[in-house]
């Protein structure tokens, strides 16, 4: 009853990886959760860890090679069961073990439900905990509860949020400098992509993958974020007189470009195409920030100061629609970009600057309101960060896209469709002038 | 003498006297309102309530009915559907009992079984509760029964004012209305506007705004649900008390908007514990959306499940009072069960 062992998903937006180093050989003893190889992507190496105890044999990938997400790599056997010919795959991507014809000596054990009277393992917990607990993405089985018979209340979950919500050391220096800027080069206006906030520039690959290589771009790290210098910001004001300064520099060479922002980079956008209006032929917003209070900034603040991937995953899963949009492999590859404690301080300083108490101090409505320029703003239904009703907020002739079943990162979960409406609007506005 | 200018001057009256003056206003306004019931004309009423109002009125608007509550009221109902306004007044709610058929088949159900063409528009008029030793069946609370008929109006007030102003109201209404007095605040005082005015049915009110806990309670238990939030203070604990006043139809959004607010509630009320008002209370605010927002089980305080004693001492002890609500209250805080 071998168990598969397969290539991960650690990065949102792979296909394939490509196993770097295997620290198991053919036929060694293995345990589970030990380190089993490394794989290799475009942003980070990881290590995946054994799914199961036994012995490693069956090896199909080398290193070097480079494998498709899902694809088995190799099988691990019970310690004394028999080795026969490699297995037919199951293809599934998850852990089934490929029952072989003979009668197995050691028949997995039968799985009892619990008894209908035993809670067990169940938290004990107040709907008000429960529905606390369940807004800021916390397991109640984590949480000790203080009521009677150690029901876990209100005031239990909120102590925990408060507590991880302990601001951290500024531990980092101001640096000065001009903002990393990349270009992909091509024919006609480029689009100008600003990133979110604790993302980079290379969070919108999928998306470029989408708008096809003939798309010329021009991609600009925020401050503090991706290789841009950790510079500090007193206000939104500051950070948006940084980022056009960064813009008109890039932007020099060309009288027209297309411009493009996700939720804080789409309040900048908005700021820009609003002071630039004769240079922005058409403004493309994801879930832009800047359009209500309302933010989620238990997320923001909660990935700001992780510090390892177990308190980090929880609030990335926050990001998607559906929770299992953000792998535990992933989660794993995003603490390793973030790493640095001194990016870590930087952003969690720029969090409690631009979003104080949980609050949008800035309003772009009034932008919105006023700008000329050919808008479409783009949401997911399910965004959990900023909701789609910001879109709302103010009336004008701009197109609204509500995407079913994605979360506070469209480009992400649904890269195509995303390219697709950014496309066709920037191909209207080409058409109409 | 100075000028008092009647509608702003302070009025104390008592829950008994208020009662008496909406009749009067009522009488006044209109000759259609009669009143009924027994010793209620000459005798002046088993509580004093219509005291005199055979003098102002006479007897044939004051009419003393033999001592047959299903006679009373039928001859109400039959009054009601032919025109007049009757007020029928039970000498203990304990006695509607006797009139049963004519409060639920016939009074609450005609409108509907004449499709709409006929209605009843009588006020029962029925003194309640325990405390003054009359024993078990002189003592009781069943209004929550008559919660359960579609068709009547049941309402409990607790001030003069509310008395007052719910008597007009239920007046005012086309349907049957069911107004339980409570015997043992008829010798209450407090201020009672001048003039007409009507009390809105249906509407509940929140006596005292609080943070932590909202309770809910009706009659006599909001005065003590009161008292003992203000004994809660000092422990730390902000109770918000709500005057259900009303408990057909009942006030869905308040309470709920309460329970959203504070995440704890304890539903205080004179019936029997067991399937009275606390239970529909309760159940209406696990079926909603403010269940999630509740940090404590809901409590509901009640009377014993035994008719209520007439030993004085056993008799208080069936009920809720000032001391058992904090006692509850606390439960719903502290940290052992």
């Amino acid at each position: 009853m071998p168990t598969e062992v397969i290539l991960p998903k650690v990065d949102m937006d792979m296909t394939h990886g490509t196993i770097a180093v295997w620290h198991v050989a053919e036929g060694a003893h293995v345990t589970k959760g030990a380190a089993l190889f490394d794989i290799e992507t475009d942003k980070a190496a990881m290590e995946v860890e054994a799914p199961a105890t036994g012995t490693l044999h069956h090896i199909s990938a080398q290193p070097g090679d480079k494998v498709p997400v899902g694809g088995v790599v190799a099988y691990i056997y019970p310690a004394d069961a028999e080795v026969g010919p490699m297995p037919t795959a199951s293809g599934s991507g998850a852990e089934i073990a490929v029952e072989p014809a003979a009668a197995d000596p050691h028949p997995a054990p039968t799985v009892q439900a619990a008894p209908a009277d035993d809670a067990g393992s169940k938290p004990r917990a107040t709907p008000a905990a429960r529905a606390a607990a369940r807004r800021a993405n916390l397991d109640l089985a984590d949480i000790a509860g203080t009521g009677p018979l150690g029901r876990v209340q209100h005031s239990d979950v909120a102590a925990l949020v408060e507590s991880r919500s302990v601001p951290a050391p500024a531990v980092w220096e101001a640096e000065g400098g001009a903002l990393h800027v990349s270009h992909r080069k091509g024919d006609g206006p480029p689009l100008v992509l600003l990133h979110g906030f604790s993302a980079d520039s290379q969070s919108w690959a999928p998306l470029e993958k989408a708008l096809g290589p003939q798309q010329p771009l021009i991609r600009i790290d925020l401050p503090g974020h991706g290789r841009s210098p950790r510079r500090k910001i007193g206000s939104f004001a500051e950070l948006a007189r940084m980022v056009l300064d960064a813009f008109d520099e890039a932007t020099r060479a060309h009288p027209s470009v297309h411009l493009l922002g996700h939720s804080l980079g789409g309040a900048l956008a908005l700021a820009i195409a609003d002071t630039r209006a004769r240079q922005v032929a058409s403004l493309s917003l994801i879930a832009p920030a800047g359009l209500g209070p309302e933010i989620d900034a238990a997320t923001l603040t909660g990935i700001t100061r992780a510090t390892r991937v177990e308190s980090l995953a929880p609030w990335l899963r926050r990001l998607t629609a559906e929770p299992q949009g953000i792998s535990d492999d992933y989660a794993k590859a995003a603490m390793t970009l973030r790493a640095d404690p001194a990016l870590q301080a930087a952003q969690a300083d720029m969090a409690e600057v631009l979003f104080p108490d949980g609050v949008q101090p800035f309003d772009l409505r009034p932008a919105l309101g006023r700008i000329e320029c050919p808008t479409a703003m783009i949401w997911g239904r399910s965004d959990h960060i900023l909701p789609y009703r910001h879109a709302l907020a103010v009336g004008g002739d701009f197109a609204i896209h509500l995407l079913p079943g994605a979360g506070h990162v469209p480009q992400i979960e649904c890269p195509d469709r995303v390219a697709r409406i950014v496309a066709r609007h920037m191909a209207a506005v080409t058409a109409a002038v | 003498m100075n000028a008092i200018n009647p509608e702003t001057a302070l009025r104390t009256m008592s829950y008994a006297e208020a009662i008496r003056e909406a009749m009067a206003l009522a009488m006044e306004a209109d000759p259609a309102v009669v009143l009924m019931g027994e010793d209620i004309g000459v005798y002046g009423g088993a509580f004093q309530v219509t005291l005199d109002l055979i003098e102002r009125f006479g007897p044939d608007r004051v009419m003393d009915t033999p001592i047959s509550e299903l006679g009373g009221a039928g001859v109400a109902v039959g009054a009601a559907l032919t025109g007049l306004k009757p007020i029928y007044e039970f000498q203990f709610s304990d006695f509607a009992m006797l009139a049963m058929e004519q409060i639920v088949n016939q009074a609450a159900k005609l409108r509907y079984m004449l499709g709409g063409e006929a209605a009843v528009p009588v006020v029962f008029r029925l003194p309640s509760g325990s405390g003054t030793g009359a024993a078990a069946q002189h003592s009781q609370s069943i209004e929550a029964w008559f919660g359960h008929v579609p068709g009547l109006k049941v309402l409990q007030p607790s001030t003069p004012e509310d008395a007052k102003g719910m008597l007009l109201a239920a007046l005012a209404d086309p349907d049957p209305v069911m107004i339980f007095e409570h015997k043992l605040l008829y010798k209450t005082r407090g201020h009672v506007p001048a003039g007409r005015y009507l009390t809105p049915i249906g509407k509940a009110l929140v006596r005292r705004t609080g943070t932590d806990l909202t309770i809910v309670a009706g009659s006599i238990m909001v005065h003590r649900a009161l008292e003992a939030a203000e004994t809660l203070v000092a422990e730390g604990i902000s109770a918000e008390v709500i005057d259900l006043r009303s408990i057909r139809p009942i006030d869905h959004a308040t309470i709920l908007a309460s329970v959203r607010k504070t995440g704890r509630l304890m539903v205080v009320y004179e019936g029997v514990k067991a399937f009275g008002v606390g239970a529909e209370i309760s159940a209406l605010v696990a079926e909603s959306d403010a269940f999630d927002y509740l940090d404590a089980p809901i409590l509901r305080l009640g009377a014993a499940d035994a008719p209520v004693p007439y030993n004085p001492d056993l008799e208080r002890a069936a009920v809720p009072q000032v001391d058992t609500i904090a006692a509850g209250a606390r439960r719903l805080f502290r940290r052992e069960v």
